[in-house]
């Protein structure tokens, strides 16, 4: 990165260093978010894990239809995004910024279509009487705290990275905004995108009836 | 580094991308395959690591960047996710342990 970049909005005169791992500071900023927002997710999954291990009467809801036929779909759909996002930031790093905006549109509209139907499932979910605290087929009532709240906590990053993208993609075409931003927001949701990678095993497939 | 990357398109992101699908598809073929809890369990964890280490080296460009950035980042993190498996022996005390039905 030429020196001139690395001073960009810098007052004239200010002291500059090179960044030790030769990136932006706010790539460094988004990677030790993640690194930090990943260790979160581990927490929880482990709290779950350790929940399942100590309760012998944990209940196994998941048919194939819907849910899990469900989560296949939202598991691809955000997978999908996440390769829409690659062409988005290689688009933004090309300068061709109408098609990096409009992956970036696809991005989002893939990232909705997920928040949609988890939804749709709670919906179903808490048809059928299930609460945070409630168990309907009168297991152990820490099923639905925990399916609750881990995926509850997935879809508001997942919403938090639809506003994001939404918004990047607004500042990236009106020039306001550079290449380096949609990197470092495509950082964030991919990201989001790979927790679903163990959240779908661990909270669905390992609840299959 | 860059230059590399945009010549070399989409493609290797769409082979990625494949490869993720196929994770997905065996875990769910390995659910119906009546495994037992613990090695189903296991088999899953092994391709939910294959396939997020393939979304931060590849999608996330980790495998381009310099070595200091993996070596700052992964480590901790995989020391932090090891540290958290201390709790493992609890909840397998606690698996075994009932109460009686009066309790204390």
């Amino acid at each position: 990165m030429g020196e001139s970049a690395m001073t960009m909005g810098a007052r004239p005169g200010a002291l500059t260093e090179q960044s030790p791992y030769g990136i932006e500071s706010k790539k460094l900023a988004i990677w030790l978010f993640i690194i930090a927002d990943a260790a979160t997710f581990g927490a929880i999954l482990f709290a779950y894990g350790y929940l399942r291990v100590a309760n012998p009467d944990w209940t196994r809801p998941f048919e194939f239809w819907p849910t899990i036929a469900t989560g296949i779909a939202m598991t691809v759909a955000l997978l999908t995004s996440s390769l829409t996002m690659v062409g988005a930031v290689r688009s933004a790093q090309a300068g061709r910024k109408s098609a990096s905006v409009g992956w970036l549109g696809v991005t989002v509209a893939l990232g909705l279509v997920f928040v949609l139907l988890l939804l749709l499932e709670w919906s179903a979910m808490i048809g059928a009487g299930w609460r945070l605290s409630k168990n309907p087929l009168g297991g152990s009532v820490l099923f639905g705290a925990t399916f609750f709240g881990i995926t509850g906590l997935h879809l508001l990053h997942v919403i938090c990275g639809v506003v994001a993208i939404a918004v990047i993609a607004m500042g990236f075409n009106r020039d306001r905004l550079d290449a380096g931003h949609v990197e470092t927001t495509g950082l964030y949701w991919h990201f989001v995108n790979l927790v679903q990678m163990f959240v779908f095993p661990l909270v669905y497939l390992m609840n299959v009836r | 580094m860059a230059e590399v990357r945009q010549s070399a398109g989409m493609k290797p992101y769409v082979v990625v991308w494949i490869g993720l699908i196929l994770i997905v598809a065996i875990e769910v073929l390995l659910t119906y395959q009546h495994l037992p809890a613990g090695r189903l369990l296991a088999s899953l964890l092994v391709l939910a690591f294959l396939g997020a280490g393939l979304g931060v080296m590849y999608f996330m460009h980790l495998r381009y960047e310099r070595a200091s950035l993996f070596w700052s980042l992964i480590p901790y993190l995989i020391f932090a996710l090891v540290m958290m498996d201390h709790v493992w022996p609890d909840a397998l005390r606690l698996m075994h342990q009932r109460l009686g039905a009066g309790g204390p």
